[in-house]
């Protein structure tokens, strides 16, 4: 109700709805810029009417680290730390993505290694992603038990992503036709050795969550969307998925070495908080499945492309050899020239379609670069998702649509 | 790859597209007139031969700098950002373009749909009415751009705040200029040099005991 009516009820009406329709002012609250449930950094003013949301205006920037106008002036490789820090809960997606929009103007194919490491970390990185916001729900929701199994996860996991890249988040691992590093010694072992627990931590929140009568309450048929209007409002990723659905880059357009994993892409029906939540706990399995094939299949070989006009030598032959020396220097100094061109590039992110808008004048700095975080779309829907919904439903629906800041807000 | 659906454009609206062409990596791109943007856009997305239902991003580049723009060598060891000056008028024409990146759910094919515009006149038609989410993005390019949608519900700025001067993705715009809300400290930061610096107002860093003294004056101010 928007505002208070003047005229008296009708005298015929019954007494129940008359009460209903008590006159009620309506009252503005900001939530954020700085409040521990907005993930980050975002501004929601929201109009109320008692305890239902009318209406919702979202602002976001107070992240905005300008990644456009830096990237451009950086050599193609100094771009990389700058994708870390777009989604910073799944890091080695976001450099592939970047990488791989590169490699498409240069022409360059990784090595075969390469490409299974990438596969292989970007699952991983895809697993923290999704426990990340599964254990968010849950902590938001009271949960906060599945909070730690999450997080207990997620370590797992992001220490065996520290062994391989060098960092826990701000990885900036692939390289130009491969990757920087290769497995060290006893990784593969020791991930053999943490994916079980990871998987009975996952069992363990399913247990705990899936049908638990309060949060089944709290989330099933909260922030309802079609699947036509969550296309429509730009919808990738799981929750696009969880209205049904069934576009996920990895199957549609894989890329990689996707097309010899076996894996399923879940689906959802109804599109509510629910689906979206038990949607990631599947992903997790299927993640999981993937991350074995690839261990499974992983071939030896290099893991970077012996192309000095792209890849920097090896350092045994820049100490050793005039070639190796040139081709470093002007690697470092003049950057790669990548031949002109313009390319979007998609890559399935942890949250939906990551895309990359890079342009090349042929230099050795991108022309012009600009970047498709899954979250901006879903963000935007935000008010539609919210609108008419508890203020205390504003949290779980703003947590299953996992926005991250960094790639929101560049 | 998605030849076909420029084809059923040129059949459909002969005299909207310009041109298209396929660049390297394998995107196809259809450049359309302005004036039939939304003509050309609504056909693309409800035509069932077409379906390109979802609009993944709209992006936006300046020509400005890019046939010299020099990159590489010098450039990049200095700290130097591109000089900045201000044209009357650019001297590439025309000077912005508006990508939109569609995709086809149903088809599974991507199409890039190309408009470009002369600096002087940076209207384009809004797409709001065909898809939800072209709210944000055009938002987002009048932001970064200052590409005026025309009939926009509410073209405000999306990521800078509505103080900001300027559209800074632009080439003209300069990489170290600020435009702090509240007055900066004066403290000497010696890479990227913020405020006044210690020598106060118009005396470069370099100059002062704190700055650098082999770095050219101009450089941070």
């Amino acid at each position: 109700m928007t505002e208070p009516s003047s005229e008296p009820a009708a005298p015929e009406q019954d007494p129940l709805a008359v009460e209903t329709e008590l006159p009620s002012s309506l009252m503005t609250v900001n939530l954020g810029p700085s409040h521990p449930a907005m993930h980050g950094t975002v501004r929601l003013v929201v109009t109320l009417d008692g305890e239902t949301i009318v209406e919702a205006v979202p602002e976001i920037g107070f992240l905005h680290r300008g990644f456009s106008k830096s990237s451009e002036q950086s050599t193609w490789h100094q771009v990389l730390p700058y994708t870390d820090r777009l989604n910073y809960v799944s890091p080695v997606l976001n450099n592939v993505g970047y990488i791989m929009g590169v490699e498409k103007l240069a022409s360059v194919k990784p090595t075969e290694r390469a490409e299974y490491l990438r596969v292989l970390a970007g699952e991983i990185s895809r697993i923290c992603d999704h426990l990340t916001c599964v254990g968010a729900i849950g902590l938001e929701l009271g949960a906060f038990t599945v909070f730690l199994y999450a997080i207990e996860a997620r370590e797992l996991l992001w220490d065996r992503i520290s062994e391989l890249c060098g960092a826990r988040v701000t990885v900036s691992w692939t390289r130009i036709g491969g990757v920087a590093t290769d497995l060290p010694p006893g990784w593969e072992e020791k991930l053999r050795d943490c994916l079980p627990r990871v998987l009975e931590l996952t069992d363990e929140i399913d247990a705990l969550l899936t049908r638990n009568r309060i949060f089944v309450d709290r989330t099933r048929n909260i922030g309802v969307i079609s699947a036509e209007e969550a296309v429509d409002w730009g919808f990738t990723g799981p929750c696009l998925r969880a209205c049904g659905v069934n576009y996920d880059v990895r199957k549609a357009h894989p890329y990689s070495v996707y097309d010899r994993m076996d894996f399923e892409v879940p689906l959802g029906s109804r599109g509510d908080t629910y689906d979206r939540y038990i949607l990631r706990l599947q992903e997790i399995r299927q993640s999981h499945r993937i991350v074995l094939q690839c261990l499974e299949q992983l071939p030896p070989g290099p893991i970077i492309i012996d192309d000095w006009r792209y890849a920097l030598p090896p350092k045994k032959d820049v100490f050793t050899s005039i070639e190796g020396v040139m081709a470093h220097f002007k690697l470092i100094m003049e950057g790669m020239l990548i031949p002109k061109g313009e390319v979007y590039v998609y890559t399935e992110g942890a949250n939906g379609e990551l895309g990359f808008h890079i342009v090349s004048n042929g230099k050795g700095k991108p022309y012009a670069i600009q970047v498709r975080g899954p979250g901006l779309p879903i963000l935007s829907a935000l008010p539609r998702l919210i609108k008419g919904h508890a203020i205390a439903d504003l949290i779980p629906i703003f947590d299953s649509i996992n926005m991250i800041g960094g790639e929101v807000e560049q | 790859m998605a030849q076909a659906f420029i084809e059923l454009l040129r059949e459909k609206l002969p005299d909207a597209v310009v041109s298209s062409h396929a660049e390297k990596g394998g995107d196809d791109v259809v450049t359309v007139k302005r004036e039939r943007l939304v003509e050309a856009m609504a056909f693309l997305r409800n035509d069932p031969a077409t379906d390109f239902k979802l609009l993944r991003q709209i992006a936006g580049v300046d020509l400005l700098t890019y046939q010299t723009e020099s990159t590489g060598g010098a450039s990049l060891a200095g700290r130097e950002g591109p000089a900045y000056e201000p044209r009357k008028k650019s001297p590439v024409e025309p000077r912005f373009q508006v990508a939109y990146n569609l995709y086809s759910i149903t088809k599974k094919k991507s199409l890039r749909v190309r408009v470009e515009l002369r600096s002087e006149d940076l209207r384009v038609p809004t797409v709001t009415s065909l898809w939800r989410t072209a709210d944000w993005w055009e938002r987002y390019i009048f932001d970064m751009f200052g590409v005026q949608f025309e009939g926009h519900p509410n073209l405000q700025r999306l990521l800078m705040y509505p103080e900001f001067v300027g559209h800074p993705l632009r080439k003209d715009y300069p990489v170290r200029k600020r435009q702090p809300l509240v007055p900066e400290l004066d403290f000497p930061d010696l890479v990227r040099g913020p405020g006044p610096g210690p020598g106060g107002a118009g005396v470069p860093m370099s100059q002062t005991h704190v700055g650098r003294q082999n770095v050219d004056p101009t450089t941070y101010d």
